[in-house]
C-alpha cells in the first residue's frame, strides 16, 4: 500500500511541475515585450520568400521575431476555425473577404481602429477603399490591407505562332476568345484552346456576369444575382464555350488545375488573378512561351471589367503580444514595405501609386495588363457565408460543365440555394 | 485460514497494480474517446452557431435533413462499397502470400519487408503518390500503357481505383499478423494429413484456415471497422470539384465538409453518429456470426 501511495505522490508531483512549469512560461511572456516571437500566418507558399524578406527587414528594425507558417487554402481555415474555437489564434494572420465578416461580429479579431490613428506611419486614405471596408465593421478597422488582385488572360504564344494568329489584344471580346480557342484546340486532344474551372469564380466566369451588368451577389448582400437577366446573359459565353469543346474535359481539369495544364503547354490560354505571378516567374516553360493580355470585354456593352479582392493583415483580439503583433501588421503597412512587396512581385501592394515596381518586377510579362483591368473593377461578391454558397453555386456549375444541364438551369438553381444559405446567416 | 487470508492478499495486491497500470490508459481513453464521443452524441441535436458559439437546440431536425441529403445516402453506399471491395480482396491476397511466405523460401525477409513497407508510409504521403500515378494526362499508368483512362475521376471507376490503394496499403500488416497465426499451427496436423494424401488445396483449406479462424476474424473485424472510416485516401485525391466526388466520398469525408470546410459542426456531428451506429450493427453481427465458423481450440 505503502508503494503505490508514493507512486501517486511521484505521479502528481511530477505534474505539477510539468504544469507550473507551462504557467510560468505563459506569464513570462505576456509581461516581458523583448526577445519575444510574433507568430504569423499565411497560406500562399508563392508569397513565402518575398514576405520573408519584409519580415526580416522588420526584426533589423524593431529586434522582435517573426515566426512565419504557411498552410495550404484548404487547411489554413480548418486550422484557423480551429485556433479561433481554441482561443489559440496566431498573433498576425492574413484575412479573406469571404471570412472576414464572421471573425469580426465574432470579436476574433483586434480593433485596430485607434492603433491607426496613433500611427505616424499609417494613413488608412492611402490604401484602396473598398479594401479597407472588407476589413471594417460598423466603422471600425479589423485588419489593414495588405494587396490588391486583378484577372487577366494568360496565353501561350507559341500555340498562337504555330496556329499563324495574332495574339490576344487589349480590346477582345469573349466571342473572339471562343473563335480563337477553336483554332487552338488540336482535335487529338493534345492540346485545348482554353480551360475555366467551374468552381473558378473570381478568376473566371464572375467577369463575365459583371461584363453582362449582371452580378452574383446584390449591393445589400441580401440576394442572389445569378437568376438575374443580365446574369443569365453574361453566362451566355459560358455555354458557348462549352459547347464548343475548346475546353478539357471537366475529369482533366479537374484532376490538373489550371496553371498545371498551362505550365505543361496542355492549353493554350486561361485566366488567372494577379497572385500567381510569383508562380508563374519560377516556371520555365510559362516564362519562356507565356505571356498576359487583358481579359475579353462584352461585345454588347462594352464592358472589360475584373472582380478585385484584396487580402488584409488580422491580429488575434487574444494575443498576448499585442504591441509587437501591431508593429508588424504597420510595418507590413508602410509605404517601404508595400514598395517591396510590389518590388519583388510577391503581389499588387494594398497601397495607391505603388504598381510600377510590380509591373517592370517581370519584364518577360505584360504585367501592365494587369493594371489597366483595374479601370473597371467589380468588388469579389462576399457575404458572411460565402464559404457555404460560393461551394453551393460551384457544385451547381459543375453539373452544367459536365453537360448534365444547362449553364442557365444551374444559374437558377445556384441562385435558389444561394437565397437559401443567405437566409439563414 | 491464514493462508488463504495471504492468497487474498496477494490477489488484491495484483487487482490493485494491474488497475494501476492501466490507469493511464483508461484516462487516455475516457478523455480522448469517450467524453469527445458523447459530446459529439449531444451535439447532434443542435444547430451550431459561429466558433461553436449560440447553439440552438433542434432536436432530431439535423437527422431528418440527413435522410433526406442524397448526398449523405449515397455516402452510405460508397462506404459500404469500398469495405466490401477492400477487405475480402486484401484479406484473400494476404492470406496467400503468408502462406507461400511461411514456407522455406530464398529471400523470405526482404520480401515481407517489401510487402510491409506500404504500412510504415503515411497514408498522406501514399495519396499523393498514386494521386500522381492515376492522373489521366501526365499518369505514370496512361503514359506507360498508352491509354486514356479517368482512373481518379470517372464516376464509375472511381470507388475502385481507391479500393485498390486501399488494399495495396493493407496486404503487409494483414500478412504479418497471418504469418504470426500460421506459425501457432503444428506441423503433426500437416503431417497427418500428408500420409492421408491430403492436396496442398485441401490443407490449406482443411486445416490451415480453420487453425487460424481467429486471427482471421481479428482481422475481419479491425479491417472492416478500418474501411467503413476510410477518409485520407478519397480526401486527398477526389477534389470537389471532380466529377466521381458523389460516387467515392465516403461518410467520413461528408463529416469532414460539413464541419471542417462548412462549419456545420450539428449536423455533421449527426453524420457520424449514423456511422456510429453502422459500425456498431456490422461488428454486433460479426460477433454473433463468428460462433459458426471460428474455432479457438
Amino acid at each position: 500500500m505503502r508503494k503505490i501511495i508514493s507512486l501517486f505522490l511521484v505521479i502528481s508531483l511530477s505534474a505539477t511541475m510539468v504544469f507550473a512549469s507551462g504557467n510560468s512560461e505563459k506569464e513570462a511572456s505576456k509581461t516581458s515585450s523583448n526577445d519575444e516571437t510574433v507568430s504569423v500566418m499565411i497560406w500562399d507558399p508563392n508569397q513565402e520568400a518575398g514576405i520573408k524578406e519584409i519580415l526580416a527587414d522588420f526584426t533589423t528594425e524593431t529586434g522582435i521575431k517573426t515566426d512565419i507558417q504557411i498552410v495550404s487554402w484548404n487547411e489554413y481555415w480548418t486550422l484557423l476555425e480551429a485556433s479561433a474555437k481554441s482561443n489559440d489564434l496566431p498573433d498576425v494572420f492574413w484575412m479573406h473577404a469571404n471570412s472576414a465578416l464572421k471573425y469580426m461580429e465574432n470579436d476574433l479579431l483586434l480593433d485596430v481602429t485607434d492603433k491607426i490613428a496613433q500611427s505616424d506611419k499609417i494613413d488608412i486614405n492611402n490604401y484602396y477603399e473598398d479594401i479597407t471596408e472588407l476589413y471594417s465593421l460598423d466603422g471600425k478597422n479589423y485588419a489593414l490591407p495588405k494587396d490588391i488582385d486583378t484577372i487577366a488572360l494568360w496565353y501561350n504564344k507559341t500555340y498562337f505562332d504555330e496556329a499563324g494568329l495574332a495574339y490576344p489584344t487589349d480590346d477582345w471580346t469573349w466571342d473572339e476568345l471562343i473563335e480563337n480557342a477553336k483554332e487552338l484546340t488540336k482535335s487529338d486532344g493534345s492540346v485545348y484552346g482554353f480551360t475555366l474551372k467551374n468552381d473558378n469564380g473570381q478568376g473566371g466566369w464572375f467577369n463575365m456576369i459583371n461584363d453582362a451588368n449582371g452580378y452574383v451577389i446584390s449591393d445589400d448582400k441580401k440576394t442572389s444575382g445569378l437568376d438575374n437577366p443580365n446574369t443569365l446573359k453574361g453566362m451566355e459565353t459560358m455555354q458557348k464555350l462549352l459547347d464548343a469543346k475548346v475546353m478539357p474535359s471537366q475529369e482533366i481539369m479537374s484532376e490538373s488545375e489550371a496553371d498545371v495544364l498551362l505550365g505543361s503547354g496542355k492549353v493554350a490560354m486561361a485566366t488567372f488573378g494577379s497572385w500567381m505571378l510569383s508562380a508563374f516567374k519560377q516556371n520555365e516553360y510559362i516564362s519562356q512561351n507565356c505571356d498576359v493580355a487583358r481579359l475579353p470585354k462584352d461585345a454588347t456593352t462594352g464592358r472589360q471589367s475584373s472582380v478585385y479582392n484584396g487580402l488584409g493583415w488580422a491580429i488575434s483580439a487574444n494575443t498576448p503580444r499585442e504591441d509587437s503583433a501591431w508593429k508588424v501588421v504597420e510595418y507590413l503597412s508602410t509605404k517601404e514595405a508595400q514598395i517591396k512587396q510590389a518590388n519583388l512581385g510577391v503581389t499588387m501592394s494594398a497601397y495607391k501609386g505603388t504598381s510600377d515596381g510590380w509591373v517592370n518586377c517581370a519584364p518577360n510579362f505584360n504585367l501592365q495588363a494587369y493594371i489597366d483591368m483595374q479601370d473597371d473593377m467589380v468588388m469579389f461578391p462576399n457575404s458572411k457565408s460565402g464559404v457555404k454558397w460560393n461551394n453551393a453555386i460551384y457544385d451547381c456549375m459543375k453539373e452544367a460543365w459536365m453537360g448534365q444541364i444547362t449553364v442557365e438551369e444551374a444559374c437558377i438553381k445556384g441562385a435558389n440555394e444561394m437565397n437559401a444559405i443567405i437566409a439563414e446567416e | 485460514m491464514a493462508k488463504k487470508g495471504l492468497k487474498n492478499l496477494t490477489q488484491r495486491n495484483t487487482f490493485m497494480w494491474g488497475w494501476i497500470l492501466v490507469l493511464p490508459t483508461v484516462i487516455g481513453l475516457v478523455v480522448l474517446n469517450l467524453y469527445p464521443m458523447l459530446s459529439t452524441i449531444f451535439q447532434s441535436f443542435f444547430k451550431t452557431g459561429d466558433f461553436g458559439r449560440g447553439n440552438t437546440f433542434v432536436g432530431l431536425s439535423n437527422y431528418s435533413k440527413l435522410f433526406k441529403d442524397k448526398s449523405f445516402i449515397l455516402s452510405i453506399g460508397n462506404t459500404l462499397k469500398y469495405t466490401i471491395i477492400e477487405v475480402p480482396i486484401s484479406i484473400i491476397i494476404s492470406l496467400v502470400l503468408a502462406q507461400l511466405l511461411n514456407g522455406k523460401i530464398k529471400g523470405k525477409d526482404i520480401y515481407r519487408t517489401i510487402f510491409f513497407l506500404p504500412m510504415v508510409v503515411a497514408p498522406a504521403a501514399i495519396a499523393m503518390v498514386w494521386k500522381w500515378m492515376y492522373n489521366s494526362e501526365f499518369g505514370l499508368i496512361n503514359n506507360i500503357f498508352h491509354i486514356s483512362v479517368n482512373w481518379i475521376s470517372s464516376p464509375s471507376i472511381a470507388i475502385f481505383s481507391i479500393a485498390f490503394i486501399g488494399i495495396w496499403s493493407d496486404i503487409g500488416y494483414n500478412m504479418i499478423l497471418f504469418i504470426a497465426g500460421l506459425q501457432e499451427v503444428p506441423t503433426d496436423y500437416y503431417e497427418a494429413a500428408d500420409i492421408d494424401g491430403a492436396s496442398g488445396f485441401r490443407k490449406f483449406y482443411n486445416i490451415t484456415i480453420p487453425m487460424i479462424s481467429p486471427m482471421i476474424f481479428f482481422v475481419v473485424v479491425t479491417r472492416v471497422l478500418a474501411a467503413l472510416k476510410v477518409f485520407d485516401f478519397i480526401y486527398m485525391i477526389i477534389s470537389r470539384a471532380n466529377p466521381a466526388l458523389e460516387k467515392t466520398q465516403s461518410l467520413v469525408y461528408l463529416f469532414y465538409t460539413s464541419a471542417f470546410v462548412e462549419n456545420e459542426y450539428g449536423y455533421s456531428s449527426a453524420i457520424v453518429v449514423v456511422l456510429l451506429l453502422i459500425i456498431l450493427l456490422i461488428t454486433a453481427l460479426q460477433l454473433i456470426g463468428q460462433k459458426k465458423w471460428v474455432h479457438y481450440n
